[in-house]
């Protein structure tokens, strides 16, 4: 079903919840159980928490255009309380959703009868005050802020602010800024569109803040390039601060060279010293301290970059791949394509390819390494490049934020992956 | 040639894309179709490129083309071989007397060389081959109506609510056809924003192939 393609995916800040978005505009959470003593060798699994329905399908009348209900992005905010908040963003509309149990329920009133119907207040002669009893877990999802009406363009992404207090979203051509109080203003802190349209030349594909510094964002181009901005400098952060870009290589050069240099996520290390890039080949991670080239660069899937014209034919060359950091950002993980995911230790320089599916995961079996084969005498357990499933394709993972626990998304099936337990 | 052929695939190939684009849910996104009009940018000086190589040649040895070229070939290819030290075959003349020939006809069965000059081109390369490339006159004229007509921008910083539509999305096609003419007639790299009227306005020639047809589709949306 096409409704049930997954479109993000994103733990909390605990690990203890998994939310995913779809592209019917549906948000599910899973929670991780509660480890018993008596069942050692389960670690933890994830079960459904919550489903509900964040975005429904629209139509901008002014426009005659309709927005999709796809979830494009989710983030969660830190737990301040008994209840959980995330905000999930369609195209337009950025919404901020309150999780939260209820396990009592009161009762004892004595004001209507079984029925339900109100008693005729001359019946009445006593008072009861209502006890809370126990009763099953329900988990309730109700949106506490809608923040709309801000972007012309599609949104990309979302960022909570270290602060706690404002979030940012993107479209293609402006960054807003919110306050998670106020829904009906927002600043505009970065625009990048032209005066006269026909001179556009680049779009804003992905934003993110710093982990720990309030005032400072970062934000990735369709021409590969990362501007850090900060906002101390100037309301309107239109100047970068920092300008990262490694020079083309000439021998890379290609009919489509400019289009697979489109970066389409960037992501703060959790250190926040580091920033990943994931363009459609390769993953770059760039120190903040260095503009002008990465410090690593891993080859995903550099065999199709021969392929570049039939992939740009079945519009792959468009899918917009994630990547991530692991908890102590020594390892990167992005998808790729056949169900195919790629990890990079970036210590040993290690890299190993997965894959994600069905008959691969009987619970509790270990993954076996894959590996496709360029050119040549094929393996017996190597696939060949023209055997690979180009309508199978890894776009958005998830890391647990301190344990080795991976959330993948392969269209409509999520996957989790623990390390094994000896 | 086959680079050629394989540029103008990829360039109908955007155009279709571009055009079905605009069907999609959710409508045109700004940034494919900024990649799409850069393929077809790169596409388009590939195939501009491939044709100025393979009519370089040509150039050189009838500047002007006559309705017979035969009369040139002959001597010509005698001339050379006689420089190559009479090494060459006296059917040597009659081989590179096919080859250019058969190099003549444009791509597409096109127009024979003797038409070209009576139409005026915005293009500036003199080939017929080209003319399917072109937009026709009323396409333009579209173009500059929708300009006027396009709303100013309005500075949306610490508004509430701007949700005023700014001429973006409905103009796009044109904004993209636009582009993609201005590219196809080797204007220079920024578009001109002067009036349109003093701009040369492109032959009208009409279409009669695949690409000017799709051209035309995106206008119309």
């Amino acid at each position: 079903m096409q409704t049930d393609i997954i479109s993000t995916v994103e733990f909390n800040h605990t690990g203890e919840l998994l939310a995913t978005g779809d592209k019917g505009g549906r948000v599910v959470i899973f929670q991780r159980e509660q480890e018993s003593k008596n069942q050692i060798h389960r670690r933890g699994e994830y079960n459904v928490y919550s489903t509900f329905q964040s975005h429904e399908p629209e139509f901008d009348y002014l426009k005659s255009l309709e927005i999709e209900e796809k979830i494009n992005k989710i983030r969660w905010l830190p737990q301040q309380n008994a209840a959980y908040f995330l905000l999930s963003t369609n195209d337009k509309t950025v919404k901020l959703w309150k999780v939260s149990e209820r396990d009592k329920r009161p009762e004892g009133y004595n004001l209507k009868d079984e029925e339900g119907r109100l008693r005729d207040p001359a019946t009445i002669t006593t008072l009861r005050v209502p006890v809370l009893r126990p009763m099953d877990l329900m988990v309730e999802a109700t949106p506490r802020r809608v923040f709309a009406n801000a972007h012309t363009y599609h949104i990309n992404s979302i960022s909570v602010n270290s602060d706690y207090e404002t979030y940012m979203s993107a479209d293609d051509l402006r960054i807003n800024l919110w306050n998670f109080e106020i829904t009906n203003q927002s600043f505009n802190i970065v625009d990048i569109k032209p005066a006269n349209m026909e001179e556009l030349t680049e779009v804003i594909t992905a934003a993110e803040f710093h982990p720990h510094h309030c005032n400072t964002f970062v934000y990735s181009s369709s021409k590969g390039t990362i501007r850090l901005c900060d906002m101390r400098a100037s309301a309107l952060c239109d100047r970068h601060t920092k300008f990262f870009e490694e020079p083309e290589d000439p021998s890379n050069r290609s009919f489509f060279s400019e289009i697979i240099s489109s970066i389409s996520d960037v992501k703060f290390s959790h250190s926040g010293r580091y920033i990943m890039t994931r363009d459609y080949l390769t993953v770059k991670v760039w120190d903040l301290n260095m503009e002008n080239r990465p410090i690593e660069t891993y080859q995903v899937h550099d065999y199709l970059r021969s392929k570049l014209c039939s992939l740009y034919e079945n519009d792959c060359i468009f899918d917009k791949f994630e990547c991530v950091w692991n908890g102590s950002d020594s390892v990167i993980m992005t998808g790729s394509y056949n169900n195919f995911f790629r990890m990079f230790d970036r210590n040993t320089k290690r890299d190993v390819t997965l894959e994600a599916s069905r008959e691969n995961s009987k619970p509790r079996a270990i993954l076996k390494p894959r590996k496709v084969c360029v050119g040549g005498k094929r393996r017996k357990d190597e696939i060949s490049v023209d055997s690979l499933d180009f309508s199978k394709k890894i776009l958005h993972t998830a890391w647990h934020p301190s344990e080795n626990i991976i959330a993948v998304a392969a269209t409509n099936n999520l996957y989790i992956f623990q390390d094994k337990v000896n | 040639m086959e680079v050629q052929k394989e540029a103008q695939r990829i360039m109908t190939l955007s155009v279709w894309k571009m055009y079905h684009s605009r069907m999609q849910r959710g409508g045109l996104r700004l940034h494919r179709s900024l990649q799409l009009s850069l393929v077809m940018r790169s596409a388009r000086e590939l195939y501009l490129s491939a044709k100025v190589e393979a009519h370089e040649p040509e150039v050189s040895l009838q500047p002007a083309r006559s309705p017979d070229p035969r009369l040139h070939r002959p001597r010509e290819a005698e001339a050379e071989a006689a420089r190559l030290d009479g090494e060459q075959p006296s059917p040597e003349p009659m081989d590179t007397q096919e080859a250019p020939r058969a190099e003549e006809a444009p791509p597409r069965g096109g127009p024979r060389p003797a038409k070209v000059s009576r139409k005026r081109r915005s293009s500036s390369l003199s080939d017929g081959g080209d003319v399917g490339l072109v937009p026709s006159k009323k396409a333009r004229l579209e173009e500059e109506e929708e300009e006027a007509a396009a709303s100013p921008e309005v500075p949306d910083r610490l508004q509430p609510s701007p949700a005023q539509a700014e001429g973006a999305f409905p103009n796009l096609a044109r904004v993209l056809q636009r582009r993609f003419s201005g590219l196809l007639n080797c204007s220079p790299a920024a578009p001109p924003t002067a009036p349109p009227a003093c701009e040369a306005k492109p032959a009208c020639r009409p279409a009669d192939n695949m690409l000017n047809v799709l051209v035309r589709a995106v206008v119309a949306f």
